[in-house]
């Protein structure tokens, strides 16, 4: 669903590619985890499949079509979702506010469903209590299962996520990346997470290392 | 309108920066508001001093003309021929639609018969001394003790409308007078005589005729003695008025010495001129305006007026200086909700808009609040501004009167000389009372002005605030 043809990306000097003729291929119902050391271009590289930059040289594609016919806002509109590190949720609002807010924003199928959102949310392990309070009272496990039930809410068929385990204990790291899971199985989704930590990408379907400005399928 | 919900839940959720914010926002509108108040009021004032300052245009001989005329002749003894207005183009022209009212003016002396005049050794003495740049109209060679003044209504005399002159008892002279020998005399004389409203005293006029007057009303002048000496009278009280057409019977003429029309509104002085001078013959009568009243009210007034807008723009300039700073951080505070937004693939403007939604729910809150303060700051700066005002004003005042005195055509004068400060001085209360009232009462009008001005400086600080929104790569979200 998601193709990557001969994609470089450089900051400053075209000398100092940070990747370059990268041909990757995502698919549906899968979770896939890139891995590579701090600073070696996982998040510039994340950035651009998640429609928030154009690569250099080459081409993505996005269900055989090019994200530049697409275009970006449209694609980050409809197509992808995003997971943060800093769970990068609306902090004024509730969880369900900030839901129900992604959802009208991409205009989702359940958009205004407040009980298709409590539901999803209690899958989570999030009651409608919780799900009432302020987001920033909320511990930072349960803050990032809200963005994961935000990505679970809206209709976008690929995830993104940069580190979303890198601020979370090992038992919460566990129950995000099972959610992960089930959101590639279950939902049918493409869900594609950069981590430092091989413990994590263990976890997953499929590890793709980057490694000295390459990419190498595991 | 997704983009309102979030502002709500913004404005909602983060209560501290909110009330911060009305804070702000209040204090600037605050003095957006006692800016406009006393713009408002000054503009009002000004308006008001347009229809109560009167300007009036007197029609009276032609004197410039007349002079010309007398060099022109070629007799050994040349003698000054002043041309009177005839009663009827007088009334001709006062049924113009620029005339509110119009006061017909003659004079002429006679002796007192039944009674004594009052005299008054200096003025007797002063009378002989000048005695040809007083009366220079009236026609005849000896003077009379007693001064009768004729007018249309005594009310339209500008020492009455002024307050110099008022009537004690009886009434004044009226339109409804003409054709009867009323009179109302000034209280001194009739103490002195022990006269009465409804005697009847004698006069005697220059060639020896008696005439009976009826005693209407008894006015109280406190012009003193010296304001008027140099103007060749004899002492104020000796005037008694009486219809112009008594006046006229006595000198046996059916046309008077000057018509003083007041004019609706001032500014249009000179297209009533215009107008009138169609139906006078203008080599030998001249219309002369005098809306200096209304100019040196004016002058205040519309200092207050562009002080106010100054106030206004300075505040606005201000305001909207520091509400882009704080729009500014706010923005730099927000990057990541910003980031969050155009991940999801909201839209730039849309996110530009819900900045603009939460300052406007702010600055409804803060326009209550200032709406609530604005009195008291505008109470007090307008009271201030009044003062000022009201000193500027009756320096003005005084210029303007030794000025007009100067230059006033011919005779009429103690009358005509009242007739630029008394008014003047008057209305000038009036309109700083106007100023003060208004000052006190904010309108649903303001209240709008201040909207406006408001959304202007609000969509000035998130537009210019927003250029960092614009520039924001939504990458930076990820990256920091
Ligand atoms: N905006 C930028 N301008 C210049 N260099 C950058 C910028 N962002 C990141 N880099 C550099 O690019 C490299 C890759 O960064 P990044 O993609 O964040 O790596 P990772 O996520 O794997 O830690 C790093 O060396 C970083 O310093
Ligand atoms: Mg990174």
């Amino acid at each position: 669903m998601l193709k990557t043809k001969n994609v470089a990306y450089w900051y400053d000097k075209k000398e100092h590619k940070l990747f370059d003729n990268v041909n990757l291929e995502f698919k549906e119902g899968k979770l896939y985890a890139i891995i590579g050391s701090s600073g070696s271009g996982k998040t510039t590289f994340l950035s651009l499949l998640g429609g928030l930059d154009k690569p250099r040289a080459g081409t993505i594609e996005f269900q055989g079509v090019p994200l530049s016919k697409i275009g970006l806002t449209n694609y980050r509109n409809h197509d992808v979702s995003m997971v943060f590190q800093s769970y990068n949720l609306f902090p004024y609002m509730s969880a369900l506010e900030n839901i129900l807010t992604a959802m009208a924003i991409t205009k989702a199928e359940h958009v205004h469903d407040k009980d298709y959102v409590f539901e999803v949310l209690e899958k989570i392990g999030i009651n409608k209590e919780m799900a009432k309070k302020k987001v920033g009272r909320l511990s930072g496990g349960q803050q990032q299962r809200v963005a994961i039930a935000r990505t679970m809410c809206c209709d976008a068929k690929l995830v993104v996520a940069d580190e979303p385990t890198g601020n979370l204990d090992e038992q919460n790291t566990f129950e995000v990346l099972d959610l992960f899971k089930a959101v590639a199985h279950e939902q049918n989704k493409c869900v594609i997470i950069v981590t430092h930590e091989s413990m994590v990408a263990q976890r997953c379907d499929q590890q793709i290392e980057l490694k000295n400005n390459e990419f190498l399928i595991k | 309108m997704n983009f309102f919900y979030r502002a709500f839940l913004n404005v909602k959720g983060k209560k501290g920066r909110t009330i911060l914010l009305i804070l702000v926002l209040s204090a600037i509108l605050l003095f957006v508001l006692a800016g406009i108040i006393i713009q408002n009021a000054a503009t009002t004032a000004v308006n008001n001093a347009k229809k109560s300052s009167g300007a009036t245009v007197t029609l009276s001989a032609n004197r410039s003309n007349a002079f010309k005329k007398l060099r022109q002749q070629k007799s050994k003894n040349p003698t000054l021929s002043l041309a009177s207005v005839s009663v009827k183009t007088a009334k001709k022209i006062g049924n113009s639609d620029y005339v509110k009212a119009y006061n017909i003016t003659n004079s002429t002396s006679v002796n007192a018969k039944s009674f004594d005049a009052i005299k008054t050794s200096s003025s007797s003495q002063s009378n002989q001394m000048s005695g040809p740049g007083g009366k220079s109209s009236s026609s005849s060679s000896s003077q009379g003790d007693i001064s009768l003044s004729g007018v249309t209504s005594t009310s339209q005399v500008s020492s009455f409308t002024s307050g110099t002159s008022k009537i004690k008892s009886g009434r004044g002279i009226n339109a409804s007078d003409a054709g009867t020998n009323n009179v109302v005399i000034e209280t001194e004389l009739a103490k002195q005589n022990s006269i009465s409203v409804g005697d009847t005293i004698t006069v005697k006029d220059t060639d020896k005729n008696i005439h009976k007057f009826k005693v209407v009303g008894i006015y109280k002048s406190s012009s003193t003695s010296s304001q008027t000496g140099g103007m060749g009278q004899t002492d104020p009280s000796n005037t008694i008025y009486s219809s112009y057409a008594l006046v006229n019977s006595i000198k046996g003429t059916t046309s008077a010495e000057s018509v003083t029309y007041t004019i609706s509104n001032p500014s249009k002085a000179a297209a009533f001129i215009t107008a009138a001078k169609k139906s006078i013959n203008t080599s030998k009568l001249s219309l002369t305006k005098d809306d200096s009243t209304y100019r040196s009210l004016l002058t205040p007034l519309n200092n207050v007026k562009s002080f106010a807008q100054k106030i206004v723009i300075l505040v606005s300039v201000a305001g909207t200086i520091i509400l882009t700073l704080i729009v500014v951080l706010m923005i730099r505070e927000r990057r990541y909700e910003i980031g969050v937004l155009l991940s999801l693939g909201e839209k730039r403007w849309k996110v530009i808009a819900q900045f603009f939604a939460e300052m406007v729910m702010i600055m409804v809150v803060s326009i209550a609040v200032a709406g609530a303060g604005g009195k008291f700051v505008g109470d007090a700066v307008g009271k201030q501004l009044v003062n000022q005002t009201t000193t500027t004003t009756s320096t003005t005042t005084n210029t303007t009167t030794g000025n007009s005195q100067n230059g006033q055509p011919g005779g009429g004068g103690a009358q005509m000389a009242n007739n630029g400060g008394g008014g003047q001085q008057q209305s000038t209360q009036a309109s700083s009372q106007q100023l003060q009232k208004l000052s006190t009462s904010i309108s649903v009008v303001s209240l709008v002005q201040l909207g406006a001005f408001g959304l202007a400086i609000i969509l000035l600080a998130i537009l210019i605030g927003s250029i960092g929104i614009l520039r924001l790569q939504p990458k930076k979200i990820l990256i920091s």
